[in-house]
């Protein structure tokens, strides 16, 4: 804690907040590339960046990068401010290659000039965009409707490969979008990815018409799978903000229905992974015992997915003895049946030799990259914000995190299995030890442009969400940032170099969630964008030299 | 071996599937069904439109025949429950309704037209009959006298309030 | 309903930019327990073998065309069974600036920039939609049950003698105010003075 202390201090940063879950530093434009550089080098890795529009409040534009510091277990925010006639920024890119997407987006959305990056091309906004408007400004209204300009879709043809287009709408995949896969008879040499076909403009939305209280339900409505793990996540990072202390028997609740999510989300995958391999008695067997998670949760929250439970400042609805006794009858049969399920799976050769040494991601690979979740557990990382970053009432509670150092998919099929059952522990120990009292706290005060971070551990991955308040029970800016994010670019890394049919289940093997990660950025016109063109092939090849 | 241990594990489960829709389905306590609003209780005071994040919930003012009219559009609710908790007299509840489908988008509303009072002053529509009934019995007594008032005429008589307790001081 | 869909409904999926919890359901209701195929509703890969397209999400300007193409595909008659609130009626988004927000404003587009006439629709609404919801939707195809969700309006008016009990309190009200008739005396040489 001093350490990292002292290196933001010897870098010329300043401390303006210290909160037990983040540090919010700020630092003028000349010393930024050098203090994240020293983070780095002190072992915090990127998490994302914001851009920000702050004129209103000084008549600055700001950058926030957000860096995760595992050993402290802290976010550290470092804030850039250039003035409104001067939008330069020095890029960190160079010294942290995660910040790439980050500062790209916020160079779209905002129009700040990321000096020394590497590739200073647009990311999210389409390429007949046109110059010089950006959405994420003050002066953009959110149900501004910019005229759509047609243009013919481009189908790359390559000389020394076949190339195989899959989607936006195809049998395998239930969400738009679109992978080139480039094969050299059965093996794939390169793959192309082309998405933001599920971007709704919420953030936008979320600082137009939406109160503080409003927002939790389009956060749950980022994700129809892991929806409420973004609630609670907008709750933490607003509760942040405002240095609310939520109620006890409130954090339990949450826990509760987070560890619910993660096992409805586990066992849908393993439905899915089944049926990409073309195994669907797994995939009936599975969905069959998912009923019973999701009966539960609808007796606990009155809807099978989206659980609305939580508010800033506590939850919204209580549990009573009679619904306790019924989730742990109904969790106690999914424990049971989903040993007996992976038991007979685990026993078919056919399945195994499927998943075993397929989809190699090497632990390394998978650092730089910075991975998350059960991709970053499945490949000997052992990371997870329930226990890096306590939230909730993971803090009291007693769990273990699963590692395998397979690199493969089935070590990521270990993972998930393993933790469904550690998650039913866990749901056990927060029936038994829930204490009385209060759920919610209903009067607060919401200060102007106060800054939180909140972080959570989905079913995915690290989800991080970043607020700045504002007066009148609003949002000045909201972003959040899923997992799969972080996930995708390791996919190519994957891909390189198995057969062709192996590609569903690589893809499937990271959970992707598309709608999640749409979401993140802001603007897509009709042809939405190519996300991977440079950098995924040319790490393919890469790769093969 | 797998195969043959699902097989058996697959025979000897009971019959899973539903017999719905011919028989109803258990539907829990709690459940968070269609929003309806009871018209005989509803006082028009649209705390339920103003929280509503999808805007499900309308009202306007129908200032020619004398209506508010309170709209609720099944088609956009998202079913959080949030109006049933803004409601001050538990006018609008959530039902354990679920079999909302309907062929035609007109079926999906539900609207209650509530009837306007007049402006004491200038005779122009304020706010419902219900309203300021409610308002009589729980709102804070020193205001009483500017319930039947429109927007224009409150601030106008608050202007003149102030004007002659400024004079009153001044003299 | 249509004559043809007396017999197996065979659907096209149709994901427009949802968050993918009614695509879960649609997905989910083909399992075990709801079992839909009971009904010999199927899944199709492509809107050319599809009686209905079931479409999810609040329709996103980048996917416009590519439902457009999909509705065109479909052989008549068309059917869409618009699932959940986002393809209702825009759901929480349905007025920003990238979502055409639900099914009856992408019609509009699809009459003035594609002059077609809008397919058959049925109207599922749910946040998501359970997985007995879109059940109840084929069983009213298929003319099992009767539909049982109508427009209700209710209007309200007060008894006369009600109106004039509220009126004549605040009357009071007003003139037990001690300052009210003082400000109508004030009120004179104000007015001359101009």
């Amino acid at each position: 804690m001093q350490d990292i202390k002292r290196v933001i201090e010897e870098n010329n940063g300043k401390i303006v907040v210290e909160h037990d879950y983040f540090l919010l530093v700020e630092v003028s434009r000349e010393h930024v590339r050098k203090l994240a550089r020293a983070l780095f080098e002190a072992g915090a890795y990127y998490s994302t960046g914001v851009g920000s529009d702050e004129r209103p409040k000084n008549g600055f534009f700001a950058m926030y990068h957000i860096l995760n510091h595992e050993e402290s277990k802290k976010y550290i925010v470092l804030k850039v401010e250039t003035p409104e006639h001067d939008l330069r920024i020095p890029s960190i890119t160079p010294e942290i290659e995660g910040a790439n997407w980050a500062e790209r987006e916020a160079h779209d959305v905002l129009g700040i000039v990321f000096e020394g990056h590497p590739e200073p091309e647009r990311l999210i906004l389409p390429d007949d965009w046109p110059e010089g408007v950006y959405p994420l400004r003050k002066d953009f209204k959110y149900n501004e409707k910019v005229k759509p300009v047609r243009k013919e879709e481009k189908f790359v043809e390559r000389e020394d490969a076949l190339v195989l287009p899959l989607g936006p709408f195809h049998p395998t995949l239930h969400e738009p979008e679109y992978f080139e896969i480039y094969v050299d008879g059965e093996t794939i040499v390169g793959a192309r990815y082309k998405g933001f076909f599920v971007h709704r403009g919420l953030e936008k939305l979320a600082e137009g018409r939406l109160t503080i209280h409003q927002i939790p339900f389009v956060a749950e409505r980022i994700c129809g799978i892991c929806g409420y793990t973004h609630m609670i996540c907008y709750c933490q990072a607003v509760e942040n903000a405002i240095g609310l202390e939520v109620p006890e028997r409130a954090e339990y609740i949450r826990t509760l229905l987070l560890e619910i999510e993660r096992i409805h989300s586990h066992i849908l995958w393993f439905g899915v992974v089944y049926h990409l391999l073309g195994f669907d008695t797994g995939f009936m067997h599975a969905w069959r015992i998912r009923e019973k998670v999701m009966d539960s949760a609808e007796i606990l929250t009155g809807n099978r997915k989206t659980y609305g439970m939580s508010l800033v400042g506590g939850v919204r609805r209580d549990i009573d003895e009679d619904k306790k006794e019924k989730t742990l009858k109904a969790l106690r049969e999914v424990s049971q049946e989903m040993k007996n399920l992976f038991d007979d799976v685990l026993a078919m050769k056919e399945i195994l030799n499927r998943i075993e040494d397929v989809g190699i991601l090497p632990k390394d690979r998978a650092r730089s990259i910075g991975v998350v979740g059960p991709v970053a557990r499945g490949s000997g990382i052992n990371t997870d914000v329930r226990k890096d970053h306590p939230y909730a009432a993971y803090k009291y509670l007693d769990f273990k995190v699963p590692v395998y150092n397979g690199c493969d998919v089935l070590s990521r099929y270990l993972v998930r299995a393993d933790e469904i059952f550690e998650s039913i522990y866990l749901i056990e120990q927060v029936l038994d030890q829930m204490p009385g009292g209060d759920i919610m706290v209903e009067r607060f005060e919401v200060p102007e442009f106060s800054v939180g971070v909140g972080a959570t551990e989905a079913p995915r991955g690290e989800d991080v969400h970043f607020v700045i308040t504002h007066r009148g029970s609003k949002v000045y800016r909201w972003r959040p940032r899923a997992p799969t994010y972080n996930n995708l670019p390791s996919v190519p890394v994957m891909l390189e170099g198995e057969h062709l049919a192996d590609a569903p289940a690589i893809i499937g093997s990271i959970d992707p969630c598309f709608s999640c990660t749409d979401h993140v950025t802001i603007v897509d016109d009709s042809t939405g964008k190519i996300l991977f063109r440079g950098s995924l092939e040319d790490a393919i090849r890469r790769l093969k030299r | 071996m797998g195969r043959l241990r699902m097989l058996i594990d697959s025979l000897s489960h009971p019959r899973v599937t539903e017999k719905y829709p011919y028989e109803p389905i258990p539907i829990p306590e709690d459940f968070r069904g269609k929003p309806e609003i009871d018209p005989e209780k509803c006082i028009g005071c649209a705390a339920c439109a103003r929280v509503c994040p999808p805007n499900a919930i309308t009202f306007r003012d129908d200032h020619e025949q004398g209506y508010r009219v309170l709209q609720v559009f099944l088609g956009r609710c998202i079913f959080c429950g949030r109006c049933q908790d803004s409601c001050p007299v538990g006018a609008i509840k959530l039902t354990k309704e679920f079999e909302l489908v309907s062929l035609s988008k007109d079926d999906l509303y539900q609207v209650v037209k509530l009837e306007l009072a007049k402006c004491v002053r200038c005779g122009k529509y304020t706010v419902p009959y219900r309203y300021i009934k409610y308002l009589m019995e729980k709102g804070p007594k020193i205001l009483k006298y500017e319930l039947l008032l429109c927007p224009e005429c409150k601030s106008e008589v608050t202007t003149l309030i102030k004007y002659h307790y400024a004079q009153e001081v001044h003299e | 309903m249509v004559d043809v869909l007396k017999k197996s409904i065979w659907v096209f999926h149709l994901n427009s930019g949802s968050c993918n919890g009614c695509d879960i359901e649609v997905l989910d209701v083909f399992t075990p327990r709801p079992d839909f195929e009971r009904f010999g509703v199927k899944l199709v890969p492509s809107p050319r073998h599809a009686d209905a397209i079931a479409l999810t999400g609040p329709i996103t300007r980048a996917m416009v065309p590519k439902v457009v193409e999909a509705i065109k595909a479909l052989p008549e008659p068309k059917i869409v069974l618009a699932i959940g609130a986002c393809a209702c009626g825009g759901g929480i988004w349905h007025d920003t600036y990238v979502v055409v927000g639900g099914i009856d404003e992408f019609y509009k587009i699809l009459k003035e920039e594609y002059g077609m006439d809008p397919p058959t629709t049925i109207y599922i609404p749910g946040c998501p939609a359970k997985p007995e919801a879109l059940i109840y939707a084929a069983g009213i195809l298929a003319d099992i049950i009767k539909q049982k969700q109508r427009r209700r309006e209710d209007v309200i008016r007060e008894e006369d003698e009600e109106k004039r009990k509220i009126e004549t309190i605040i009357r009071e009200e007003i003139g037990s105010r001690h300052f009210l008739p003082k400000i109508i005396v004030k009120r004179g040489p104000r007015e001359g003075s101009v």
